[in-house]
């Protein structure tokens, strides 16, 4: 008998594709062990070659199938083409980024197929074929583990950077082709499709991150932490409650339901440390925190820390740097 | 033109506890409010009526309670409530949610337009919103930062993807869901909490819709919760960074340099 098949629907990110596809494969095939097909279903233009950048990460099939009208898809239609290839292999479990795409996509594939769906997922594992995915709730101030035991395929979105995606040095996925009927949805269209400049994109992209909370929110503050972020080549980051000022948004975000970072480094100005922010960057490799609280939960889960003022620190780092 | 927003009633901080007894969420004591995403998808809707004398529904699903966040959404200008409480629905995950609401909204009848916040700040699906578009076989646009009535039947928006922006059309009726970035949504003011308990909440259940049985509640959810629990962060070694600001900035140098970050 041949193995359950365990998919990951790539994503496309612009012309190529969107990181959390290879941090899933990664994940995939270590899950999968003997037990698993790890599949990656690829749906691009007749031009693309966008599977040259998923067989590093080796599964063991990317399954491509061609249209040029995949591109530039609604939900609706691209779910519809995911269903067909679900009714044809009845692969047991379907993993989704949980990108504002996929995020969209599943959900819609979820009701045709009438299955289970665990979204924004912190972790799977599977006990024997039941995927056990583990789901943040109220803000990421509790988790979940959610399982669909009866109906195929379980399907799951993953938060982006949970999982580090990591090339295979010998990695030789079979290539193979699908064949859907493209339905078109006559009654939504994009007309439009540009690029934002800042490419900047969301925190959790940054390798180095200068975070701030509630204790470093002036306008001062802020300006100098965005100095100190240009010099080291980062970006600035924020915990829940910056997220009111206009000019941060949710992409700003640190923990509870915003991005989960593993940066090279990350410097905590006055931010005292709350559950959903800590678990939110606790990967990051080296964790410095300033806070003028010497209580604040936030040293804890630190390698370096200053009890102080975050101004007068950021002043005195700038001043060192030039 | 007739609106439709749904709206979940969540817990007014997501500050919950576990019982270490029971490992349950300790919820006691908490009130409900309006899911402050859905307050977007609500003012959003208010802004559409405005510009079409539109009619502006409100539709929830869960316990008699719910009916509080009905009354905010009228007080801040929607025209009725629709509250789906029924033991039947109970312990309902996104697909059963979706399905019910679905069947609702087919009642209501000659639905253009169905507006959804993100998500909602307790469980953080966004699931709900494109379950219920296949389910009543409606185009969908989610996560919209603009949206605006573009002709008789058309609306169109925005769509900030994670690096492009989207511009798209839909014919109604369709389903948008909507970022909290797009408005900043109004307070009720005196007059309209005054008109909101004379506007009509209706309570439909079980038996005043269309419904197969083996889709509702848990029996009709595909996923069940397992476990909760509260994560624990993860402790590190903290070295202390001692002095004057320039102390402790060049003992971090220092350190950054030797871990080859600087």
């Amino acid at each position: 008998m041949s193995k359950p098949e365990l998919w990951v629907v790539a994503e496309r990110r612009l012309d190529h594709i969107e990181p959390t596809t290879q941090q899933l494969i990664t994940k995939a095939t270590r899950l999968a062990g003997d037990h698993f097909h790890v599949v990656t279903v690829l749906l691009e233009a007749t031009t693309d070659h966008l599977e040259d950048e998923l067989q590093p990460y080796g599964p063991d099939e990317i399954r491509i199938v061609r249209d040029d009208r995949f591109p530039t898809a609604t939900d609706a239609e691209l779910a519809d083409a995911l269903k067909q290839l679900i009714d044809a292999a009845h692969p047991n479990t379907v993993l989704f980024g949980a990108t504002i795409t996929g995020r969209s996509i599943a959900p819609r594939l979820q009701a045709k197929l009438q299955t289970g769906l665990t979204a924004d997922c912190l972790d799977l594992r599977f006990d024997d074929e039941t995927l056990v995915a583990t789901k943040p709730s109220y803000g990421d101030n509790i988790m979940c583990e959610i399982i669909c035991p009866d109906r195929r395929p379980q399907m799951a979105t993953v938060r982006p950077n949970t999982f580090v995606a990591q090339p295979q040095a010998d990695a030789t996925p079979a290539i193979t082709t699908a064949h859907i009927t493209f339905h078109p949805v006559a009654r939504l269209h994009v007309t439009a499709a540009t690029p934002v400049v800042n490419t900047a994109t969301t925190v959790g992209d940054a390798s180095r991150v200068v975070a701030l909370g509630r204790g470093a929110a002036n306008e001062d503050t802020i300006a100098s932490a965005t100095q100190l972020a240009e010099k080291l080549g980062g970006r600035i980051g924020v915990s829940r409650p910056l997220t009111d000022q206009d000019r941060f948004t949710h992409d700003d975000q640190i923990g509870q339901s915003g991005n989960t970072i593993h940066p090279d480094l990350i410097l905590n100005f006055g931010i005292s440390g709350a559950v959903q922010y800590l678990v939110g960057m606790q990967d990051s490799q080296t964790i410095v925190s300033v806070n003028s609280d010497p209580n604040a939960p936030i040293f804890a889960a630190s390698d370096y820390g200053y009890v102080g003022d975050a101004q007068a620190f950021m002043t005195a780092l700038l001043a060192q740097f030039a | 033109m007739k609106i439709v927003v749904c709206i979940k009633q969540v817990p007014e901080t997501n500050d919950v506890t576990i019982d270490p007894h029971t490992h349950n969420l300790d919820r006691r004591g908490l009130a409900g409010v309006m899911n402050p995403f859905d307050k977007n998808a609500v003012e959003q809707a208010l802004q559409l009526k405005a510009a079409t004398d539109a009619e502006v529904v409100l539709l929830t699903m869960g316990p008699d309670d719910y009916a509080q966040s009905l009354r905010e959404g009228m007080a801040m200008g929607a025209d009725s409530g629709v509250l789906l409480s029924d033991r039947a629905f109970a312990g309902a995950d996104t697909l059963a949610t979706g399905y019910v609401l679905a069947q609702a909204i087919a009642k209501i009848g000659d639905v253009d337009l169905i507006i959804f916040g993100r998500q909602a700040v307790d469980a953080d699906t966004g699931q709900v919103g494109p379950i219920v578009a296949e389910f009543l076989h409606q185009p969908q646009i989610t996560y919209a930062a603009t949206l605006r009535l573009s002709g008789p039947n058309e609306v169109t928006a925005e769509r900030l993807l994670e690096d492009t922006k989207q511009t798209l059309v839909a014919q109604l009726p369709a389903v948008v869901s909507v970022r909290s970035e797009l408005n900043t949504p109004r307070y009720p003011t005196p007059r309209n909490i005054q008109l909101s308990f004379t506007k009509p909440l209706t309570t439909w259940h079980h038996d005043d819709l269309d419904l197969d049985d083996t889709r509702l509640g848990q029996a009709g959810s595909p996923t069940i919760v397992t476990k909760v629990y509260a994560p624990t962060p993860v402790k590190r070694a903290l070295t202390p960074l001692t002095g004057t600001p320039q102390e402790a900035a060049s003992q971090l140098i220092k350190a950054l340099k030797d871990r080859q970050l600087l």
